[in-house]
Formats: structure tokens, sequence, C-alpha cells
């Protein structure tokens, strides 16, 4: 069952560590998508351009008072995927690009260790997003993008009732494995039946939530109350500028040529 | 679901499996999805919101919840001695109509992706369309509502179930597949990738559709009345063919994005779909670009001059990176102090 | 409504599955009362309670609030006039954070911005919950949770005051907050609730119900003996 002590950890914790963001919410969405639209159109084989997008993340996360060290070490549950789905690249592409010495670089290489790069700076550009006023501040910004109404309310609903639900199912499964046989996995069917008990609880609960909403003057649409309703600031500008400049200069020019130059 | 990626024994955390991932997709290909999905998105909104009965929105939000906790629990796959868990597509569909079910299932793809960092942010269209749409929007109004009207027997609701779920499971293999060929990240031989997702989701669905069926036979059973909620909404042949158009506008609007992306970069796109069409057992037309393979071969002493990729060009970038790095620590620092000040 | 009574008469109420919940339940509560409803589980006082404001309808008779009697049509009306607190906080605080919540009450009757924003303030205040504006329900321990769920509903200023079980799962502090909230409300009270000694602090009246009929309606020095006698 550690995967849901886990989520109901991960959940806690995101809450708690949200930090009181200085830039606006709708400013660093823009940001990230156009970061990540950019860092992914890069391609595979050139991974001298990649490297320079990796220099956002490392800036962003101090500017808005997040830890990068962190971020870095958070961002690092995406290594194995990228490890079992790149690994073919070395296997696959074996022209030789440059070598160092004797040790010749492939370009199977060159695109595996971009795998694992673009994997790295998109879970971390999205860790500093989501870092930034925690979920509940990701959903006002997805709303005020312009975001349907009713799949905000269901983002809110569901995060909101998510720990209740692992909770209550963490309390099922123990009270299960009490009275259990030592099994740390259900048989299909038993897991069918507590399943099929864990929706019609479900069930149950939605009926008392719409009474409470409806009790309240509820008629069909959720009231939006934005009580964070700050405007675009000269920094959000700045910030938006600066970043957009940037990510479209790494994207056309590489700066790499620099160094190729030097040495 | 036994995951895809990760091998039999990690044990730690298998519900990446279908999630695509932003570090193997280009860029065209990731907007175009999450256009598509968005697009999805929105109508199953204005749907929604037409529905007279308010009581939907709790009820899809607390089965939102209930769909995560839900896949949370594995359960043991006899004979195998691994475990599964549920994705629950055609389980929400069931229970709550398919374009409920669409944007409830969404909702926990897009909080997995935000809370817990699966796929990534870019990769959200393709997941949304990959584990969500495919399974709510075709395969559950094309295949499983027209075969079965509760109440049915168990056997019938088993059998109907696992149908679903295979061809809603296969789908979404299928959509993996073209979105990983068309953006060629990977070198994987697109043939070979398709055989061993098709295989592994054969498996994954037949296990989905068991689950899928014992959660439906246990709530008719207990309170037959949940069942019947969704079909008293009447899906006639026109609905069903409402959301088969709907589904189809979305694909003809990747494609159209795609197009548009490709007329701008027709060697992008004229490479992928020879990675698309190559034969596995042509590995070298396979695995990227003629012209690029023959030219890299041809003069191995100044290959792709163009990337810029040479030793002291990658050392430099990483240099720079370390510098940044150093400087951050300090640079938390200071804002720290300054707002305390 | 000048007249803040809740009047229930002759009240027959089946659930969709058959079982007969409420079988012809009458009483007044004239305004400014606190009443307690005391039952034992399955009596059906938290069916009595639903109908005050119209989430469930009578299969038969009618209930009346402050003059008007309670229908489909006149739900709404009556909803802005009966605040209801709920069992669970948890189902009434489904918003991602309090200040939301409480200002949700208000927003749906459509009043303004900054009249919502004085109301959630206010009713913040009396619930004794100034601060915790920006929380997430999960971070609130239980006694926090039903205060919050009580201000949610003071926003909406209500008329009446139905509650549910207000002082269930509170531990001694939590508990003797809430009672003090309810003890400063000046206006109708129904609560029902299994806390003897909260229906004796609090309610000069109590009403006791059994099997969906009124069984003794009285002073509360008066029913709690009774109540007891009748089931030991």
């Amino acid at each position: 069952m550690g995967k849901t002590e886990k989520a109901i950890t991960m959940l806690h914790d995101m809450e708690c560590s949200a930090s009181a963001t200085t830039l606006h919410p709708v400013c660093l969405t823009l940001v990230t998508f156009i970061y990540l639209a950019t860092m992914l159109s890069v391609p595979a084989e050139s991974l001298s351009m990649l490297l320079w997008f990796a220099i956002y993340p490392i800036l962003m996360a101090p500017a808005t008072g997040l830890d990068f060290n962190r971020i870095f070490i958070k961002s690092l549950v995406a290594v194995p995927f990228a490890l079992m789905i790149g690994v073919f690249n070395p296997v696959f592409q074996t022209e030789p690009v440059f070598s160092i010495g004797n040790l010749v670089v492939s370009r199977g290489w060159i695109t595996f260790l971009s795998i694992l790069v673009r994997c790295l700076l998109s879970v971390q550009a999205l860790l500093i997003l989501v870092g930034n006023g925690g979920f509940i501040g990701m959903c006002h910004s997805l709303s005020a993008i312009g975001l349907p109404d009713i799949l905000i309310t269901q983002l809110m609903m569901v995060y909101r009732y998510l720990t209740i639900l692992l909770a209550e199912s963490l309390d099922m499964s123990r009270a299960r494995k009490a009275r259990g046989y030592g099994r740390s996995h259900m048989d299909i069917r038993m897991w069918g039946d507590f399943c099929g008990q864990l929706f019609m609880r479900t069930v149950d609960r939605a009926q008392n939530i719409h009474r409470a909403m409806l009790a309240r003057g509820f008629t069909g649409r959720m009231p939006r109350y934005d009580c964070r309703n700050r405007r675009w600031r000269l920094p959000d500008y700045l910030t938006l500028s600066v970043c957009v400049t940037a990510f479209i200069a790494m994207r056309i020019f590489n700066l790499s040529s620099i160094f190729t130059r030097i040495f | 679901m036994c995951a895809t990626t990760d091998p039999p024994h990690n044990r730690k955390d298998n519900s990446k499996d279908m999630h695509m991932s932003d570090a193997l997709l280009s860029a065209p290909v990731a907007i175009a999805a999450d256009v598509a999905a968005a697009t999805l998105l929105a109508v199953a909104s204005t749907r929604l919101k037409k529905e007279s009965d308010s009581g939907l929105i709790p009820l899809m939000g607390v089965a939102g919840a209930f769909i995560f906790a839900a896949q949370m629990l594995n359960f043991s796959i006899p004979g195998t001695g691994s475990s599964g868990h549920i994705i629950g597509g055609v389980l929400l569909a069931a229970l709550l109509g398919p374009w409920a079910g669409f944007l409830t299932l969404a909702s926990v793809i897009i909080i997995q992706c935000l809370v817990f960092a699966d796929g990534g942010l870019m990769a959200l269209g393709c997941n949304l369309i990959n584990m969500g749409a495919i399974t709510t929007l075709v395969a559950y109004p094309m295949i499983f509502r027209p075969l079965l009207k509760f109440p049915a027997p168990a056997w019938k609701i088993m059998a109907v179930s696992v149908l679903a779920c295979v061809v809603g499971l296969e789908g979404g293999a299928l959509m993996v597949t073209f979105e990983t060929a068309l953006s060629g990240i990977t070198a994987l031989p697109t043939g070979d990738f398709l055989l061993l997702m098709t295989a592994i989701h054969l498996a994954i669905g037949i296990c989905e559709g068991i689950a899928t069926g014992v959660v439906l036979i246990f709530v008719g059973k207990s309170a037959p009345s949940l069942l019947n909620r969704e079909q008293a909404h009447k899906l006639s042949g026109r609905k069903i063919r409402n959301i088969v158009i709907g589904f189809a506008a979305a694909a003809l609007l990747f494609a159209g994005i795609l197009a548009f992306f490709a007329s701008s970069d027709p060697d992008g796109l004229e490479w992928s779909i020879m990675k698309l069409t190559g034969t596995p057992d042509l590995p070298a037309t396979d695995t990227g670009s003629i012209a690029q393979g023959a030219a890299a071969v041809q003069t191995a002493t100044s290959v792709m001059p163009d990337y810029g990729n040479s030793f002291s060009g990658i050392a430099g970038v990483c240099m720079v990176i370390i510098l940044v790095w150093g400087l951050s620590g300090f640079l938390l620092k200071l804002r720290k102090s300054r707002q305390t000040a | 409504m000048s007249h803040h009574y809740i009047k229930f008469d002759n009240v027959h109420f089946s659930y969709s599955n058959g079982y007969e919940a409420l079988k012809g339940i009458s009483f007044l509560i004239t305004h400014g009362e606190k009443v307690a409803l005391l039952g034992l589980n399955g009596a059906g006082k938290s069916t009595v309670l639903l109908h005050t404001n119209g989430l469930l309808l009578p299969t038969s008779g009618e209930v009346n609030i402050g003059g008007i009697p309670v229908t489909k049509k006149t739900a709404s009306a009556v909803r802005r006039a009966v605040g209801m607190l709920f069992q669970n906080p948890d189902d009434q605080l489904f918003m991602p954070t309090v200040e939301e919540d409480v200002a949700f009450g208000p927003l749906n009757m459509g009043l303004e911005k900054d009249e919502v924003r004085r109301r959630v303030a206010e009713a913040m205040e009396r619930a004794g919950v100034a601060g915790l504006e920006k929380r997430a329900p999960f971070q609130l321990s239980g006694g926090q949770k039903k205060s919050v769920a009580l201000a949610t509903i003071l926003s909406m200023e209500p008329d009446i005051l139905v509650m549910d079980e207000p002082t269930s799962q509170l531990d001694l502090v939590a508990r003797r907050r809430v009672v003090d909230v309810i003890a400063s409300f000046s206006h109708t009270c129904l609560i029902a609730t299994h806390d003897l000694d909260l229906a004796r602090d609090l309610c000069p009246r109590s009403i006791l119900i059994a099997d969906g009929r009124v069984t003794a309606d009285g002073p509360t020095s008066d029913i709690i003996p009774l109540f007891i006698s009748q089931y030991s």
C-alpha cells in the first residue's frame, strides 16, 4: 500500500511547500509553455543547442523563491523512463560524431543524452510552474487562460476529495489486511468488491455534497471567487519578454558555436 | 497496469505505463495533440453544461478521486506473480456516460501530470487522447454501449468489458506508437515498437477488462440503479454518431496542425513518415533520414556540422550551466534576505 | 419573512426504494426558539432536517417556513432563509480553500463583490476561524472544519439555522467553541443531536421522534429523562 501513502504525503507536501510567488501565475504559465515548445522543438541531434535551455530552470527557480537543488533532485524521477526509452538510440544510431581522445561518440549517444536532458528539463519547468502557487494557483491561472469552467471545477473537486478518498481506501485496505491472509495483493474478485464498495461510498458522498451545495443556493454553475486578483506588473512583462526573447534566440542561433570558435 | 517501460520486478511505481513523456515528443506533434485534446475538452464541457442534472458536477468530482484511489490499488494477476492496476476509462464511461467519463478521466490525468509529474505538460494532449478519449469516446460508445444493456448476466458484462477495454487500450497503444514515430526522437524501429506495444497492451487490455467487469458486476448486484443512471440518458445511434464526429474532428485538427508544421519543415515530416512506413527488416532506412544517414556515413569526418555537436561546444555549455548552477544558490539566498529585510 | 417559524403539518415521506421514513410528523417551532431534535439512529432526524429547505419534499403533508410552503418552486427562496449545517464537514467543504467555500453561498445569492468580501470576513470572525482563509480543508483539524462549515452558513446570514449533529466527533475545546457560536445566534434553531448536554445547555425545548413519528414534545428537562428511561 506504499503507493497510496506516498500519494497522500506528496499531496500534503505540495500545498505546504508552495511558494508565495512574486510573478503573476498567468505570466509564469505562458513562459513555461513557450519554454517547453521551443525546447522540445530542438532536434534530438542538437545536444549543444538543447543544453542552453538548462539555464532557464536554474535561474527561474531562485527568481521565484524555489531551491533549484531540490527541484533537480525531484526531477530525477523521470530518469528511469528516459533511460528505458533512450537506451535504444546508441544501438541503432552508430555513426560517429566526434571523438575525445580514443573515445568515439556516436550519434546514438548524442540523441540518448538529448532524451535524458529533455526529460529532466521538462519536469523541472513543470515543477517550477506548480511550485509557484501550488495546484490551486495553477487552476486559477488555467481558468484565466480560458479553460472551460466545468473542467476547472472538476480539477478542484478531484483535488479536494483526493486525500479523503485515498485515506478512505487506505483505511479499507488496512481493515482487509488486518483480517488478511498474508497476501500483499488482492485477487481480482476481492479487488472488484473493494472498488465496487468504494464507488458506492463515492456516490453517497457525492449526493451529500450535492445537497450541501443546493442548500447554499447552487444552481448548476460554480461561482468563481478569485481572492488573488493581482494585476500584471512591470516585472511580469519584463520576465515574459526577456524569457521569450532568450528562448527564441537559443532556438535560432546555436550559441555553442562561440566555444567551437574559441577552442 | 503492467508497465511497458519498467522491468516487471520493479515494484516502485508502475503507473507510468502508457504515459507519453515530453522527452519523446517533437514540438509539432505535442502541440497538435494539445490543441486536439483541448478541443475535445471544450466539446465535453459544453455537452455537460447542457445537462439539467446539477448533481453530475459533484459526482464527477468525487468519481475522479475514486478512480485515482482505485488506480493506486494493485490486484494480483493470476498465474504470473505480477500485479496490475486499472486505468478506468471504460469503467468511468459506463458509470457516468462517455463525455462525463472523459472529463473525469481527463482531470485525473491532468492532476497526475501537475502533482505527480507523470508524463509532461506538453505531452498532456497525447496522454488525454491515448488514455482518455480512445477509451471513453471510442471504445465505450462504439463497442460497450451497443452490445450491453443493463441488467445483464455476469458473463456478458465480463465479455463486453474485456472486448471494449482491449479495443480501447490497443487503440491507445497504436496512438502512442504513432506519436512516437511521428516525433522521431527515439531511434526504436517503428515496426518493432508497434509489435511490442500491441502485444503488451493486449495483455493489459484483458486485465483492465476483467477489472472493469468485476466492478460493474458488483455494482450491478448491490446498486443496479447506479448503472441505469447512465443508460437513462438514451444513447441513441445519433448520439453515438455525434461523439464519433466530435472525435473525428479532433483527429482532423491534429492532422491539420501537423500538416501546417510539415509545410514549414518538409524534411521533418517526410522523415517521420518514412520512419512510420519503414519495415522493421530494413533498420537502416528505418532509423533515420536516408539522406542524412547516407551523408553521415560518407563523410564520417565532418558529420552534421549544422548541429554544432563538437566536444568543445558541448563542454562549453556544460561549463556555463555549472557556473550558473553555482550562482543559483546564492541568488536564492539573496532573494530570501531581501524579503525578510 | 418577519416570522421565522418552522411548521410541519402531517408530513409523510418515503424514499424511492419504498422505505417510509416519516409517518406523519407535525410540530411548530416559533420565531427565536431553539429546539433539539432527539431520537435514535434511523428515527428520521436527518430526513426531517432535509425537509426544512426543500432538499427532500414531503410525499404528503406540508412544510411551511415563515409563511412559505416548501415546494420545488419555492425551494430556492427557502434555502436563502434556512442555513443548514451537515453532519460531515468534509461533505460541506467542497471548495479548494476555506475562503472560497465561505464565499460560495453569498456568490450564489448574486451579491456584489464587496458585500461578499464583507460577509466572508464577518462570518469567519463569528465562527472563530479568522486567519484560516487561505488554508485547504485538509490542512484543518476536525474542530476547525466544523467551525468553517458553520462560517459557510453564517455568511449567507440565514434567518433560521438547522444543524445535524453539530458537536459529533469534536474534542472538548472545539465543542465548547461551536456551542458558544450557536448560543450567540439569536434566531430560530433546530438541532438534531445525540449530545444530550448540548440539548440541555442550548435548547429549552426538545422534540423526540421514533420510527418516523413525534413521540414527545416539550421542555428539554422533561424530555431527556423520558428519552433515557425509554431506552434503558
